[in-house]
């Protein structure tokens, strides 16, 4: 499947090939109005629920700089590719991004094994990612900037404030891979560091043949239906009246394990949820009733009630409506926190761009390195050193008609990927 | 812990403040405004302030706006804003009629009465107009405790026993004395242990050490799993270095918590059998139409699942039409539609199965194999692309939310429904095969198609009819699973290899084979998982099924049927 704008970019490489050979000079005259920049999301699979909304708001986003004149001057030429939710295909994709199309930057990657199948194409080849979800963090590519959420945006806010709440039992729960497991573990390391004893820390501790936690907390397999036992243990832990449950249960089993878990008479504000994988987009398909109170921590929401917040959203639903894109969902559209993050991605590549001089990517990324601001729908985000962002981190909670209300909100909280073992 | 502390005089729905300097603060004010004007103030004020009215509502026992309290707490309470006014706050008044339009009456909180417009008629506001209001977080935390304490006196016993273990676990010396002097007066067996319950949870944390131990002793008795934690916190208590509790005392603490987690092992143990049972059924109810479609005819319907999702997206289009004709009544009395019309459905659509690819393969399993791995595909896109990539979400009906507790056991309804619906289905299926004229030609064409052409019978309608219905039953399990789970194009693929897994150990062609699988391997899979977690535990069940599939190659009974011939 390719989308128009690859076909179009297709002819436009062919034209310019041909141009070439027979002009000399000349037709590099055309080439200097655009620049390449690469969209790299699964269009199909499994994660094409998600990543098609975040394809939508580069489109957006491109459109946008390129109404108010571009990139210093040039139009962004966007260059979509489907990674179908195939992670060896993204690698192959990334590749022919950067190789054959030979973009300035790319956007993309939803997760983490994705992100971690193309990162060494992008070494390789010395290209630039932005990377713009939520992620279990111990990673920082220099040819990577994360906008996404690093587990101290997010998962630690979420635990400070249950603590703060009068929280003492922590149950861990999520789903079977990697993003799960490490941020579970670095949670459990940061709970015991506030004095949370072992026993509660609810879901189970695994330990290797030398007493060391290898794995803290239930998980379940993609696609797991039968939350029964699960709840059960949950209820039988939060008996006591002082528990939370810390989901990182990706996809359809939320479904299954929130219907469960109000039909064991668990409420809210017994024991309250916060996940962090679900955002407003999620929400569309989830059962909102039965989430109605528990919480989410992110870094944007879109209930935020700032101005830059309004236009955002406003100009996002306009832009649906007469958006010429093959395949675009118009109706009932939300913006959540990673299409956020991939627009402030795109703002922050333009003013590097526009403050190096230059689409060269070590002269952008050392732009980057040094700090540039900008004015988002989630707040001001600053890029960091450390190829991550400084930005404002948000509690919200559930309200039956799938947004999220502002409850707590930390300010300017700096991104930092590593984390394991830094806690006293 | 919250920094009032109450102390409640419940004489029928009254609480009183005592034994603080707020409650003298609060009991001049007892004369002052009205508690509906106190609670309109609340609205507005500052944590601080909103905190102090809270308390003097409480002190008051102010019943009145106790529903009030529980719908701020829950976003009920609107904003009503007049041009030239202070905005009004309201509750919706919506009338029947209503219901359907964007219009509702508003009754105003702090007159009790409905708002009228200038001319003295009701006045009917746009429901946009109105902005919920929401109490800060931790104001809705004392909330809670707010109509906690004032649900100690509700007429619900169980809203009362409810309350009494809540307000125990805060260990709070007001709360305390609220839970004893409801005691006293308590008439309600259930509500009184529940009560007893909560006087020694509170004991626990705030009594000496013989208040603790008689509180150890009681809760005990009472198998309290809350109290569980909490004993264990005291043992390790009496247990540090430099505590001066007695042999005797440290037997006491440890017998109590013996006997709860003797208790608890219990509650466990019933529950798992009842988790199980009911995972089972699930299994059971997935894998039964296969039983019949692959199990007695010999087709390996790979497109088995996507018809499972067709009866579940029924479930979705029936809630949805019902909804729209019915309002809420549609909403609660969807689901006893859609099962027949589910059925139905998948019925048709394993007809047109049959008709258009299965009927030319009957000789050729493993070619059905991949025709009915093709339809399997093509319905997937075909869903996506006629409802759309996003789940759908099926709202359950009231009657299928909630759960009874028995002894720490909770059953859920929607289980306890399945595990009927699995019986019933189970039942209607062998009845059908067994006691009708159409079973007796279904098993006869099934054992030996040719003898049964030559009695008359056609073997290609009975072929016809036998899918059709193994199709429907496949959309009885769509309809179910719709209610614990999401619907989407992928529902089937889910279930697919279960549903094989547990006809092929059940032995094919066998539908008590397929009963005994079902509820084996769903009771199995519960019991492993508190000792080896879900991934692990269903690791060990394939492996367990494969092991067993070695010593015996044709399940559980092994039949005779046309595809092992």
């Amino acid at each position: 499947m390719f989308s128009f704008s690859d076909k179009l970019s297709r002819i436009g490489r062919s034209a310019l090939a041909l141009g070439a050979s027979l002009l000399g000079f000349t037709s590099l005259a055309h080439a200097a109005d655009t620049v390449k920049v690469g969209v790299l999301h699964s269009l199909s699979g499994t994660m094409a629920i998600s990543e098609t909304s975040l394809r939508d708001v580069l489109l957006f986003a491109f459109d946008e700089i390129n109404a108010n004149g571009g990139v210093m001057g040039k139009q962004i030429e966007p260059v979509v590719v489907d990674g179908a939710s195939d992670w060896p295909l993204f690698a192959e994709k990334a590749k022919q991004l950067l190789v054959q199309d030979d973009v300035a930057v790319v956007f993309g990657c939803w997760t983490s094994v994705s992100r971690k199948s193309v990162l060494p194409v992008f070494e390789q080849e010395n290209g630039l990612l932005f990377y713009p979800v939520q992620y279990e963090g111990e990673e920082m590519s220099p040819n990577i900037f994360y906008t996404a959420e690093a587990v101290n945006q997010q998962a630690i806010p979420a635990v400070d404030f249950l603590l703060e709440e009068g929280r003492k039992k922590f149950y861990l729960i999520g789903t079977d891979y990697v993003y799960p497991q490490t941020t579970n573990l670095v949670l459990l390391e940061y709970l015991r560091s506030k004095g949370v004893p072992v026993e509660n820390i609810g879901g189970g501790l695994r330990k290797d043949g030398n007493g060391n936690v290898i794995s803290a907390g239930t998980y379940t397999p993609f696609g797991h239906t039968d939350y029964q036992q699960i709840v059960a243990d949950i209820k039988k832990f939060a008996a006591t009246g002082d528990a939370c449950v810390i989901n990182t249960i990706n996809g359809d089993s939320n479904v299954a394990f929130f219907k469960e878990f109000a039909a064991s008479g668990l409420t809210a504000d017994e024991c309250p949820v916060v996940s962090f994988s679900l955002s407003e987009d999620e929400f569309r398909s989830l059962p909102a009733a039965d989430l109605a109170g528990h919480l989410g921590a992110w870094t944007y929401f879109m209930s935020l009630d700032t101005p830059e917040n309004k236009k955002f959203v406003q100009n996002f639903q306009q832009w649906l409506k007469t958006a010429d894109v093959e395949g675009l969902e118009r109706d009932n559209r939300v913006t959540c926190s990673p299409m956020v993050l991939s627009y402030d991605g795109v703002y922050l590549w333009k003013k590097a761009v526009e403050q190096a001089g230059s689409f060269d990517v070590d002269k952008v990324i050392a732009e980057l390195e040094k700090g540039i601001s900008f004015d988002g729908p989630g707040g001001e985000v600053t890029t960091q050193e450390n190829h991550h962002l400084t930005k404002d981190v948000y509690i919200g909670e559930t309200m039956p008609n799938g947004q999220f209300r502002v409850i707590e909100s930390y300010e300017d909280v700096y991104g930092e990927p590593f984390l394991k073992g830094t806690f006293e | 812990m919250q920094a009032f502390s109450l102390t409640t005089f419940v004489r029928g729905l009254f609480l009183l403040l005592a034994c603080c300097p707020l409650w003298l603060h609060a009991q001049e004010k007892t004369t002052g405004p009205d508690s509906r004007a106190l609670f309109v103030e609340a609205l507005t004020a500052d944590n601080d302030r909103a905190n102090e009215i809270l308390q003097e509502l409480a002190a008051r026992g102010a019943t009145e706006v106790r529903p009030l309290l529980e719908e701020w707490r829950a976003g009920g309470i609107y904003a009503f804003e007049r041009a030239d006014a202070q905005p009004l706050y309201v509750t919706l008044a919506t009338t029947p009629a209503q219901e359907e339009t964007s219009e509702t009456y508003i009754r105003n909180v702090e007159t009790d009465e409905l708002v009228e417009n200038a001319d003295g008629d009701t006045l009917a506001v746009e429901k946009g107009d109105l902005d919920p209001l929401f109490p800060s977080r931790r104001l809705r935390r004392n909330l809670l405790q707010i109509v906690d304490l004032i649900a100690l006196g509700s007429p619900e016993a169980s809203e009362r026993a409810e309350a009494a273990i809540a307000l125990g676990l805060k260990g709070d010396a007001g709360y305390l004395t609220a839970l004893q002097e409801r005691r006293e007066i308590e008439e309600n067996g259930a509500v009184q242990d529940a009560l007893d319950e909560g006087i020694a949870l509170a004991q626990l944390s705030l009594g000496d050490r013989e208040t603790k131990l008689e509180a150890v002793q009681r809760l005990d008795e009472l198998n309290s799993i809350p109290a569980l934690d909490r004993i264990r916190a005291l043992q390790r208590e009496a247990t540090a270095e430099g505590s001066d509790w007695s042999a005797e005392d440290l037997a006491a603490l440890q017998t109590a918590i013996h006997d709860l987690e003797g208790y608890l092992k219990w509650v466990d143990f019933f529950g798992t059998a009842f988790r199980g049972l009911s995972a089972g059924a699930v299994l059971l109810v997935v894998a039964l139409g296969l039983a019949i479609t692959f199990g007695l005819m010999g087709v390996i319907n790979m497109a088995h699942g996507e018809m499972i999702a067709l009866g579940a997206y029924t479930v979705y289009f029936v809630q949805q039409g019902m909804a729209a004709a019915f309002g809420p009544i549609g909403m609660e009395w969807y689901f006893p539609v859609a099962i027949p019309v589910a059925f139905l459905v998948s019925a048709l659509a394993g007809l047109i199965l049959e008709r258009s690819v299965i009927q030319f393969l009957y000789k050729r399993p493993l070619e059905s194999l991949l025709a009915t791995w093709g339809v399997s595909w093509i319905l997937q896109q075909a869903f996506k692309l006629l409802f759309g990539a996003q789940n759908k979400n099926v709202e359950s009906p009231t009657w299928l939310l909630g759960n009874i507790t028995v002894h720490d056991i909770s059953l859920g309804y929607n289980r306890l429904f399945i595990i009927g619906f699995a019986i019933l289905i189970l039942v209607g299926t062998w009845l059908l095969l067994t006691k009708t004229p159409l079973g007796l030609c279904i098993r006869a064409v099934m054992q030996n198609p040719q003898m049964a052409a030559s009695m008359g019978i056609s073997t290609s309608r009975t072929r016809m009819a036998t899918f059709a219905f193994g199709s429907g039953l496949a959309g009885l399990a769509g309809a179910f699973l719709s209610q614990i789970g999401s619907v989407g194009s992928g529902l089937g693929q889910t279930y697919i290899v279960d549903s094989f897994m547990v006809v092929v150990a059940g032995g094919v062609g066998n539908l008590l084979g397929t009963l005994y699988t079902a509820l084996g391997i769903g009771v199995i899979d519960n019991t492993l998982q508190p000792f080896l977690g879900p991934v692990m535990g269903k690791i060990c069940v394939l492996f367990a099924i494969i092991l067993f599939l070695q010593w015996k190659p044709g399940g559980l009974f092994p039949a005779r049927s046309r595809a092992l011939d």
